[in-house]
């Protein structure tokens, strides 16, 4: 037994040494790990991967996977990075040309981090070769910052522009198969539900009022700011810094979610109100019942009115109007 | 001057057009005179017609409101002269304003909604196809147009309609000779048949390249973190961002409450004219929801709305005679076929006091609304853009005037033919008051124009001179407002250059380079290095410690201090500068007498021992060339 253990470690000793010794064989080593996918590395890997003697390129990614860090740039471009290695993997390439694709993992590669002085993930390297066809004069490492959630295709064409000239794979993104058959079945299902539920569905279709409750309501929220809140995700709500609410945010150019939903409720109020007023009263027989709906809705309408200018008022300091009771 | 007066006639016409548009929609007179009065005064349709804006969007609206007038009547009277009218006004439309898609897009959709509504008639058809033939043709006339009809999926909703029409108009022949069960047969299959060819034939005609996808501009709309990702040049642009609710409050007013009560008014009646209402009024909310410059077209769907919901209030409360018995009675005969929980008859107001009541309201409110249109107006919309207004401590108005001030420099001090280089938003005002050329100005679409721009004002003077050189630029503009705290100067601008530069040069401009380590935008002793040897950080920041004290120069913008040291120009030199240090011209020095390079050249003036650049050692070699 023990006999046997000596020479496994004789030889892996003697492996190890052979790849430290030759860089075609350290090529192959990070080459077969990165089949499927990019190598994952950590300290010790990547010094073997990224010393002096190579004649290949490295593109190494140092990101922060984990779920501490906050990083959602690292965890969405990961299967980006993924995709671009495959494809570089499947594709024909530059004779000679050789890249090897790696991933190091803030928490398997800390002293990395701090030798590059990084305080952002995720960052590209790309090592250029030092020896062979393709090397060049510096050595020092190209770096991508992310700034701003990008696709592959954006990142890919970086990394060939500092590649060498000559036919390189081409970025394929593998055919969702799964996506494809679960949206026919899902479209499938729907037509049979359809022509199921036909009968009991047209008169809903049909139904006017439907159409007018759903329009009036994106009505209400596109003019009361809705697609704001949605393209510059604003908050619902904030303190005022003494331990309350304040539902209106400051400024014209500023507002909360809670702040549009109070906004459409009056528009909504104003509008029912008006509706009311031109379609309702005058409807009725009663005159008592009559003057008394007049006034309501009439009062209702100068309150909210009045409540309106008072929030306006408050988001436009200089607005000189107002009414009495706000 | 023919520039001057134009928005304020167009805008006379817009009212014009947009009475005749409400009359459309309503019986009673006073819906269309109160649109038209609203059109006339509102502040979202006035910022665009004060005399003496520069744009076209006057017009634009115009021609909106009218063309979708004459569509209105085309469709009402199926007749052939409304629909090639409506063609005629759409072919106009389309040489004056980009906007056109928006036409393109909603008379389809308008046709679309009323096939599937069950409605289809031949006035339909005819309207339709006349407008559709004859407006395509008009203008696929405009250069800048030409066969995009055909090949743009922004146009493929409009022939995707034509195809359908003609197929409904088939059905419907066919009908009359089948009977019903046969028909059924037929029309299910066809249906099937043609969607799948349809459907087949748009993937494959858009997978080989025949019909280009959507365009990013408008793709920017359905798609809204779209531009900022792929399209900065569209992204930078301040009218292109969201619209908070206070903006929709300030162009609209009371308006935006009587919207949606008037589109439930349409509803009520959902003629063929009130569902092209609720259409446009739903879809330009939308528009104008995710683009402020939108605001435009949401505004007068929000007139014609507005009219028809307060005009129904009024023509209620406006009435002397109280209801009798009688009126009663004819009430109860004539609303006997009407629908829905309205079905009870119109009898009228009875008392003076809720006729008082609501009308005396109701003309406050109007009362009100003139008001705060007349004071959006003098305060937001009226001001030129060219003339900064302030108040002074004690109250009285200090006016700023230093863009004029330095446009007239430039009008009085330069050759008639010198080139200025500035940021596009600065275009149309030099071409304009100081009648100089520039590289750039505000209706340039050419994205590596305005790219060029920004490359030469974010690298270093190395690298910007030739760019200068190259295309002739005489004179370099910038707008600083650190002294006065202006913050719409080209230093808040100026990531906004890097980026569309870096669209163009990746290799070159890089937006990370500046910022600092941690990735903050700094003017001061911590800018990076790049941000500090830009062209613009440079000329912003020239000379301008010499205000202060030593060491306490502030960048009242930023609110940050600057470095104690000006930067050095070697290829510029300072040419004026405005009172308030708002705009910064710089002339672009001639290539040196002497055959030096510039740095080399100053540093000589300035009396500083030449530098050699290398000393050359080792043996001396024999030139071999």
């Amino acid at each position: 037994m023990k006999p046997w253990t000596t020479l496994f470690l004789f030889l892996s000793v003697l492996s190890g040494v052979f790849a430290a010794k030759s860089t075609p064989d350290k090529f192959q080593k990070f080459h077969s790990l990165s089949r499927s996918g990019p190598v994952d590395l950590d300290n010790a890997s990547f010094e073997d991967l990224t010393t002096a003697p190579r004649d290949y390129y490295a593109a190494v990614i140092l990101t922060a996977m984990d779920a501490r860090y906050g990083c959602l740039m690292c965890r969405e471009f990961d299967a980006e990075w993924d995709l671009i290695s495959r494809s570089w993997n499947k594709g024909s390439k530059l004779d000679g040309l050789k890249v090897v694709f790696g991933t190091l993992d803030f928490d398997k590669g800390k002293t990395v981090f701090q030798k590059y002085m990084l305080q952002t993930a995720p960052v590209l390297l790309l090592f250029p070769p030092t020896v062979g066809p393709f090397a060049k004069v510096e050595a020092e490492p190209v770096r991508f910052d992310f700034t701003g959630p990008i696709s592959a295709d954006q990142l890919y064409s970086w990394i060939n522009r500092h590649l060498p000239d000559g036919p390189k794979p081409v970025l394929v993104r593998p055919v969702n198969y799964m996506r494809i058959v679960s949206g026919i079945t899902i479209l499938m299902g729907a037509v049979t539900l359809f022509t199921v539920l036909y009968p009991y569905v047209l008169p809903i279709i049909q139904n006017r009022n439907l159409w007018a409750a759903v329009s009036l309501i994106a009505i209400l929220l596109f003019t009361s700011g809705q697609m704001f809140n949605h393209i510059r995700k604003v908050p619902y709500v904030a303190g005022d810094g003494r331990g309350g609410i304040s539902y209106f945010a400051g400024g014209f150019q500023n507002q909360f979610g809670m702040e549009t939903q109070i906004i459409a409720a009056i528009y909504a109020i104003l509008s029912f109100a008006t509706i009311a007023l031109a379609l309702k009263v005058p409807r009725m027989e009663d005159v008592k019942g009559q003057q008394l709906a007049v006034l309501i809705w009439g009062g209702i309408l100068f309150g909210t009115y009045s409540l309106l200018l008072s929030v306006f008022k408050t988001k436009n300091g200089g607005y000189p109007f107002y009414l009495p009771p706000f | 001057m023919s520039v001057f007066c134009s928005p304020p006639a167009f805008s006379g016409l817009t009212a014009l057009a947009m009475y005749l548009l409400t009359c459309e929609m309503s019986t009673s007179p006073s819906a269309g005179l109160l649109a038209a009065a609203f059109m006339g005064i509102t502040p979202g349709y006035i910022s665009r017609s004060v005399a003496g804006s520069y744009d076209n969007e006057a017009i634009a609206i115009f021609l909106l409101v009218f063309t979708f007038y004459l569509w209105i009547k085309a469709v009402k009277n199926g007749s052939i002269m409304w629909g090639a009218l409506t063609a005629l006004f759409y072919g106009y439309m389309v040489s004056a304003w980009g906007g056109y898609v928006f036409i393109t897009n909603l008379i389809p959709l308008h046709v679309f909604v009323l096939i599937c509504m069950g409605r289809y008639s031949s006035r339909t058809y005819i309207a339709y196809t006349t407008w559709y033939a004859l407006g395509t043709l008009g203008s696929m006339q405009i250069p800048f147009v030409g066969f995009l009809p055909i090949r743009n999926s922004d146009h493929m909703s409009a022939l995707g309609v034509f195809g359908l029409i003609q197929l409904v108009a088939f059905a419907d022949f066919i009908r009359g000779f089948l009977p019903g069960k046969q028909f059924q047969k037929l029309l299910t299959s066809m249906i099937l048949l043609i969607v799948g060819l349809g459907f087949g034939g748009l993937i494959l005609l858009s997978v080989s390249g025949v019909i280009a996808p959507w365009s990013g501009r408008f793709y920017s709309l359905w798609d809204t973190g779209y531009a900022k990702i792929h399209i900065p040049i569209i992204a930078s642009v301040s009218e292109h961002q969201p619209t908070a609710w206070p903006a929709f409050f300030f162009d609209l007013n009371f308006l935006i409450w009587l919207f949606p009560a008037g589109v439930f008014l349409c509803f009520q009646k959902l003629k063929d004219e009130h569902v092209f209402v609720i259409i446009y009024a739903v879809l330009s909310s939308y528009f104008a929801g995710v683009m402020v410059r939108l605001m435009l077209t949401l505004t007068p769907i929000v007139c014609v709305a507005a009219g028809l919901a307060l005009s129904g209030v009024l023509d209620q409360f406006l009435v002397m005679s109280k209801p009798t018995a009688e009126t009663k009675a004819k009430a109860n005969a004539k609303d006997s076929k009407a629908y829905g929980k309205m079905s009870s008859p119109v009898v009228g107001i009875y008392s003076y006091f809720s006729k008082a009541f609501v009308s005396g309201s109701m003309t406050l409110y109007l009362l009100m609304f003139v008001a705060h249109c007349t004071w959006v107006t003098s305060n937001a919309y009226s001001s030129p853009s060219v003339v900064l207004a302030s108040r002074l401590p004690d109250g009285s108005q200090h006016i700023i005037d230093d863009y004029r001030e330095a446009y007239y420099w430039l009008r009085q001090n330069t050759p008639d033919n010198a080139k200025i280089m500035s940021w596009w938003d600065y275009g149309y005002q030099i071409g304009g008051m100081a009648d100089r050329p520039t590289l750039v100005d505000n209706n340039t679409w050419n994205n590596t124009h305005i790219a060029t721009v920004g490359k030469a004002m974010s690298s270093r003077e190395e690298v910007s001179y030739p760019i200068l050189r190259q295309h002739d630029v005489d004179y370099v503009l910038v707008v600083f407002g650190g002294l006065l705290g202006y913050s719409g100067d080209d230093l808040n601008k100026f990531l906004w250059m890097v980026r569309i530069a870096e669209g163009i040069w990746p290799d070159e401009i890089k937006e990370r380079d500046f910022f600092t380590a941690r990735g903050e935008y700094r003017v001061d002793d911590e800018a990076t290095p790049t941000m500090k040897n830009s062209l613009m950080y440079k000329m912003s920041y020239y000379n301008y410690q010499s205000l202060f004290p030593p060491g306490q120069a502030v960048d009242r913008v930023r609110g940050t201090k600057v470095p104690t040291e000006s930067p050095t120009l070697d290829t510029m030199e300072e040419a004026f500068t405005s009172e308030n240090w708002i705009i910064r011209i710089f002339k672009v020095k001639d290539l040196d007498n002497l055959g030096r390079d510039h740095s080399n050249a100053v540093a000589f003036d300035k009396g500083l021992k030449r530098k050699r650049a290398a000393k050359r050692k080792g043996p001396r070699v024999l030139r071999t060339e």
